[in-house]
């Protein structure tokens, strides 16, 4: 089967912002796909593209065998896919069930009205106006309307920014949900965790290119395989005295050794403290979280071009 | 292929249809909207029917009664605000919160949108010329005579100034402005044309002839009053500023709130 999804070496600039330079992926049919990033890092650049709201400047896209932009084909599209853009805009007069049956007239076959208020967690607000509805409930509501037109293909633009952490684990479980329905989905969220418990695969973005990407567990395992023991120097001695080699000292004082044996290190450290009747202070062993990982690869990433990050 | 096409366009006309019940709904329910849609008009036909009630024929109101002058020009001016003004700051305001852009988002055409739209200004409309003419009737004015000169005025005025609202629209960028802007356009035209005060210049009515809001006041006065029916040259200029209006709107209208 042909990919959902097709993006190659697509490229956007704003006068002299370049929010997207050339970046390729795909999505398979069925998949739940993760753009991973800071605030500026292209996320939205790239999904507006994909939906058909703004032009490209070069490269390839191609969305359930369409290209966004063909003004031809955009009805069809649309009918196909459902979108949640990352800020939320509802009439407010309405209510919860006339904003979902008002849009579910929009489409040849839509989802029951009545399924997709059960759907987003909207059961007993039927009746509310939307004016009335709390922001996450609006977003929710926002959601139910991605979804009322039964899409192939569902693009979520910050989906859960404004939940509280149970709405959170809610919204986790609608996509999960509808990953068991076989519909494809493209999301952007600035958390690893969120990345972690949805995306079957992630790319990382930062400053407008993918600077990671694979399964959640590759990105995290990458550098958690290794192992970092950090402890105080002893007085008197300088990092390159210990018998392991080591990074430079931190500001805090203490020092680093990064190893992917961490029992044979320790063991040759410890060794090396007692021999001089020495203690190794404030010592401990860990690995590097997914955050720590994320901050790692978007912090560089921002870091080669500082002109160019957006202060957004 | 006939039949397949034939059931598109019934699709379409329950497209259109459902937009048209939804722009309604929405529209009753703000209840500023319809207060202030409604009450101007109603307002300033009461007070003029209070003040110049008793002011009969005169060759000041072409030979008409003070009444018989202004239930048709503000029938004309509510259909402005119904039309023209309503449109420009619904659509500048929906696109600065991102409504406009969620309707894009949707298999919707932008056709049945403004289709839904376009309607919806005219049942405005209907309801607010009927008000007028139900308060002139209370001060003694006669019912219009040519319905059938009047409807026609009324659709293809309807038709322009939702095409020059749109087009105001597609021109200013903030919602914020659009107001100001409505009025700064609107108030010269409306006060050259004569709505309020009869103009007796020669120079003044050929240049306002070829503006939008004369034509349209002239074509109410003549089928509600004046028992003149329809002057096509009225109706030729209403029509070419709305066919101007409605080329703006397909060139410059955008849906998204930030430009790109
Ligand atoms: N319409 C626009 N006009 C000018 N610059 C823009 C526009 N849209 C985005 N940008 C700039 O392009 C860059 C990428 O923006 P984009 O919104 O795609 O990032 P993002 O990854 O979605 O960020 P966030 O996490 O804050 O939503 C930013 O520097 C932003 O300021
Ligand atoms: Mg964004």
């Amino acid at each position: 089967m042909p990919d959902a999804i097709t993006v190659s070496e697509l490229a956007r600039s704003y006068g002299a912002v370049r929010a997207v330079r050339g970046i390729s992926f795909t999505v398979g049919r069925g998949e739940i796909f993760a753009l991973l990033g800071p605030n500026g890092a292209g996320k939205t650049t790239t999904l507006e593209i994909l939906e058909g709201f703004r032009g490209r400047d070069a490269g390839q896209v191609e969305v359930l065998g369409f290209d966004p932009a063909d003004r031809a084909t955009g009805r069809v599209l649309r009918e196909r896919i459902g979108l949640v853009l990352q800020d939320i805009a509802v009439e407010p007069y309405l209510t919860v069930r006339e904003t979902l049956a008002r849009n579910a007239g929009y489409y040849p076959a839509p989802r029951d009205v009545g399924e997709v208020i059960a759907l987003a967690g909207l059961a007993g607000q039927e009746r509310t106006k939307v004016r009335n509805l709390s922001g996450g409930l609006k977003r929710r509501l926002d959601l139910g309307l991605g979804l009322i037109g039964d899409p192939d293909l569902l693009f979520l633009d910050e989906p859960t920014t404004g939940f509280d952490p149970s709405a959170r684990r809610d919204a986790w479980q609608i996509v999960r949900g509808l990953r068991g329905c076989g519909t494809t989905i493209l999301l952007t969220t600035h958390y690893m965790d969120e990345a972690q418990a949805l995306a079957d695969r992630v790319a990382v973005m930062s400053g407008g290119r993918i600077v990671a990407r694979g399964t959640p567990a590759d990105l995290g395992g990458r550098d958690s395989a290794q192992a970092r023991i950090r402890f105080a120097l002893p007085r008197g001695y300088a990092a390159a005295d210990l018998p392991t080699g080591a990074t430079a000292v931190a500001g805090d004082g203490l020092v680093t050794v990064r190893t992917s044996a961490p029992t044979e290190t320790l063991h040759q450290l410890t060794g090396w403290a007692l021999d001089r009747g020495l203690t190794l202070d404030r010592l401990t062993v860990d690995r590097p979280s997914l955050e720590d990982v994320y901050l790692g690869l978007t912090g560089t990433a921002a870091a080669e071009d500082p002109v160019e990050r957006s202060d957004r | 292929m006939s039949t397949a096409t034939s059931r598109a366009s019934r699709r379409d006309l329950a497209l259109v249809w459902h937009q048209i019940r939804y722009e309604q709904l929405s529209f009753w329910r703000n209840p500023q909207s319809a207060f202030f849609t409604f009450v101007f008009p109603v307002v300033i036909i009461t007070l003029f029917g209070a003040m110049f009630g008793g002011v009969g024929r005169s060759s000041y109101f072409y030979g008409l009664s003070a009444l018989q002058y202004y239930v048709p020009t503000i029938a004309a001016v509510s259909v402005l605000g119904a039309c023209y003004s309503q449109l420009a700051i619904v659509l500048s305001t929906r696109r600065q919160n991102g409504m406009l852009k969620r309707v894009r988002a949707t298999p919707l055409p932008a056709w049945a949108y403004f289709l839904g739209l376009l309607a919806h200004c005219l049942v405005v409309s209907v309801v607010d010329i009927a008000l007028i003419v139900g308060v002139g009737r209370l001060f003694g004015v006669p019912l219009p005579t040519q319905w059938a000169a009047a409807g026609a005025a009324l659709v293809l005025g309807a038709a322009s100034f939702c095409a020059l609202g749109v087009a105001v629209a597609s021109v200013i960028r903030n919602a914020e402005a659009a107001p100001a802007v409505v009025q700064l356009v609107l108030f010269p035209l409306v006060f050259i044309s004569g709505t309020y005060l009869p103009i007796h210049s020669g120079v003044l009515d050929r240049i306002a002839g070829w503006l939008p809001v004369r034509p349209f006041n002239q074509a109410l006065l003549g089928s509600f009053a004046q028992h003149t029916g329809v002057d096509w040259k009225d109706l030729g200029v209403l029509l070419a500023w709305g066919a101007a209006g409605a080329l703006v709107a397909v060139w410059r209208f955008r849906w998204d709130p930030r430009a790109g």
